[in-house]
């Protein structure tokens, strides 16, 4: 068996964090590409300065050279904009489109068999983008969305009831944004379904929570955005993919009629296993849940939009 | 760091010290009667040490006497299920060994969280909750986990998905007639009947009432230790950690689901005074049937045992 290889596009936090999580959950060697070069790089020295004491190995690279992903078996794209002020969102839709799409191009070229992890926002429009500049198949270009959004709802129902948070699972579909559906019937502690252990109107809280997860952090960190969270949902990614441990969850797929969705990213649950997407799950769902489903489709369809007039006014 | 003792060096308790020290839970003192085997069994696990990365202690003994000021005491020192026995032939040597234990526990650990690992969980549990007199929170059986780590198993490997994020839940008498709530078994939250149908479903969980059985009948002559081992050390990681974690645990019932004066499996939230809350969760009409009918069973058995009759 060989070792395996890990390239990370953009080593901002979730990037460089991400990075580190996997360093000590798998044995890979680990590529981290940013356009900033000494600090790519000295991010990069300091993991592996820190790994005789956490017990990792590297190697742990750090450049701005996409030729060093050659060879990689996942490539995680994290590189983008972080919204600014006076910025609009087709701004950000613009800029990290293109940031997007050099990453894609050159993951096509250099890493040909890699599987795709798009981390990038506005992220289901950011996986229409690495999915057409790759030119990959499309069970191996996957958004990393639904991971994170239910690590948030996993937390909220633990810290609610004050329970372990390894006792709670939950199943979070639709777009990245905050029209994404929280299932609370499949959200469980201990197998119970919330439903069970709360009133509807602290299920309603949490949910709401939830959808506002990332937009809570922001309002305390005031200039950045989560990290820890967002690297942690990455890593679990690779590491399924790694290790083939096909993984039951949540995460931005294509769907070519799935769930009624036609040709669109959007969330549902997917078995990720060697081969990327190796599955995607149809659950039954209730008139009301679709109606969430595909509402959510519809802001996601609407970005797609705005990125197809961009790209053909250019 | 915490102290768990367990007692008995026989595989369960080995494996469940091993499991321990993997994790760096706590520091384990290996206790058994058996001259020089726990002390042997500790140094090759201690010896392990270095290349599996662990530093916790673990320290063999001969002498009872060592458990005392244990923060968690782990009781797995039952003789084991020949081929074809019945539960309630191991009943005898088993209490008597068990309630030695308790006579030792009482009298050097009267403070500690008690996990019981002999069979039958339930009536053994009992007994030695009502021997050491202690709050019944104290005073945990492991049944219903090891069932429930079967059925995630087996629901995984139908699936060919991973298990981590498959749960089920096994309230009831650790017996055949264990309850298993159909809706609690899922896949990161989806109702597994869902994915697989109603129907396979059932199969798997009638294989899991078996699992026992077919272990041993495939090891002949030994019983399966891994599992019971694994649903051990993640109770008492939840008792030593203070996870607030949520497992399927038999305890004393009092009046929850029906029930007074008697060890049955529920579910519960598991931290470091043992039980903090039991959960009373809404049955179906066929799991309240099933359930009145596995306690009637279970009352049918310790009266037989024991001659006495719980009402």
């Amino acid at each position: 068996m060989s070792r395996k290889k890990v390239s990370i596009i953009g080593a901002g936090n979730v990037g460089a964090k991400a990075t580190y999580y996997i360093a000590e959950k798998v044995i890979a060697d680990l590529v981290m590409v940013d356009i900033a070069e000494g600090v790519t790089r000295a991010k990069a020295l300091d993991f592996l300065h820190a790994g005789p004491l956490r017990r990792y190995d590297g190697p742990i690279r750090g450049t701005t050279d996409y030729a060093e992903i050659a060879g990689s078996d996942v490539v995680v794209i994290t590189a983008g904009l972080a919204r600014r002020p006076g910025m609009d969102r087709m701004d950000l839709l613009k800029a990290n489109a293109e940031i997007v799409k050099t990453a894609s191009l050159n993951t096509a070229r250099y890493a040909p068999n890699a599987t795709v992890i798009v981390v990038s926002n506005p992220l289901d429009v950011m996986c229409h983008v690495a999915l057409r500049a790759s030119g990959f198949a499309i069970r191996r270009v996957v958004g990393m969305a639904g991971i994170l959004d239910s690590t948030r709802f996993r937390y909220f129902v633990a810290e609610e009831l004050g329970c372990a948070l390894s006792a709670v699972h939950a199943m979070v579909l639709g777009g990245h944004g905050d029209q994404m559906v929280p299932l609370p019937r499949f959200t469980t502690v201990g197998g119970i379904p919330i439903t069970e252990l709360m009133a509807p109107a602290t299920v309603a809280r949490l949910v709401d929570r939830t959808r506002n997860g990332g937009a809570e952090i922001v309002g305390y960190l005031k200039t950045g955005s989560a990290y820890y969270a967002p690297a942690a949902a990455a890593a679990e990614m690779v590491e399924a993919i790694l290790t083939d441990r096909k993984h039951f969850a949540p995460c931005a797929a294509y769907l070519r009629g799935e769930y009624g969705i036609e040709d669109l990213f959007i969330g549902v649950p997917v078995i990720l296993g060697r081969n990327g997407i190796e599955k995607i799950v149809e659950l039954e769902l209730t008139e009301e849940e679709k109606q969430g489903l595909r509402a959510s489709a519809e802001a996601v369809r609407k970005g797609v939009d705005d990125l197809n007039t961009f790209f053909r006014a250019t | 760091m915490k102290r768990v003792t367990i007692v008995g060096g026989g595989n369960v308790g080995t494996n469940t010290a091993f499991f321990l020290a993997e994790n760096g839970t706590a520091s384990v003192t290996l206790v058994d009667i058996k001259e020089g085997m726990p002390i042997g069994k500790s140094l090759d696990l201690m010896e392990a040490g270095p290349l599996r990365g662990y530093d916790t202690t673990i320290r063999g003994s001969n002498d009872i006497e060592s458990l005392a000021g244990s923060d968690v005491v782990v009781i797995a020192a039952g003789r084991v299920r020949k081929p074809g026995e019945r539960r309630l032939d191991l009943y005898k040597d088993n209490a008597a060994t068990v309630r030695e234990i308790g006579e030792a526990i009482k009298r050097l650990a009267p403070d500690a969280v008690v996990v019981n690992l002999v069979e039958p969980i339930d009536t053994l549990t009992l007994l030695i909750q009502e021997l050491l007199g202690a709050d019944r929170r104290r005073v945990l059986g492991v049944g219903g986990l090891l069932s429930s780590t079967r059925i995630r198993y087996l629901v995984s490997a139908e699936l060919g998905i991973s298990p981590r994020e498959v749960t089920a839940l096994i309230i009831g008498p650790h017996r055949r007639s264990m309850v298993v709530l159909q809706d609690s078994i899922r896949v990161s939250g989806i109702p597994a009947a869902m994915l697989i149908g109603q129907e396979r479903l059932a199969e798997i969980v009638d294989q899991a009432r078996h699992a026992g059985d077919t272990i041993l009948e495939l090891a002949q002559s030994s019983t399966a230790y891994y599992a019971p081992s694994a649903a051990a050390c993640s109770l008492i990681e939840a008792v030593v950690r203070d996870t607030h974690a949520i497992l399927p645990v038999s305890v004393r019932l009092d009046g929850e689901y029906g029930v007074r004066g008697l060890c049955a499996g529920v579910p519960a939230r598991i931290g470091a005074g043992g039980v903090e809350q039991i959960l009373e969760i809404r049955l179906t009409d066929a799991e309240q049937s099933a359930w009145q009918t596995a306690i009637a069973e279970l009352k049918t058995a310790i009266a037989e045992k024991t001659g006495r009759r719980i009402a």
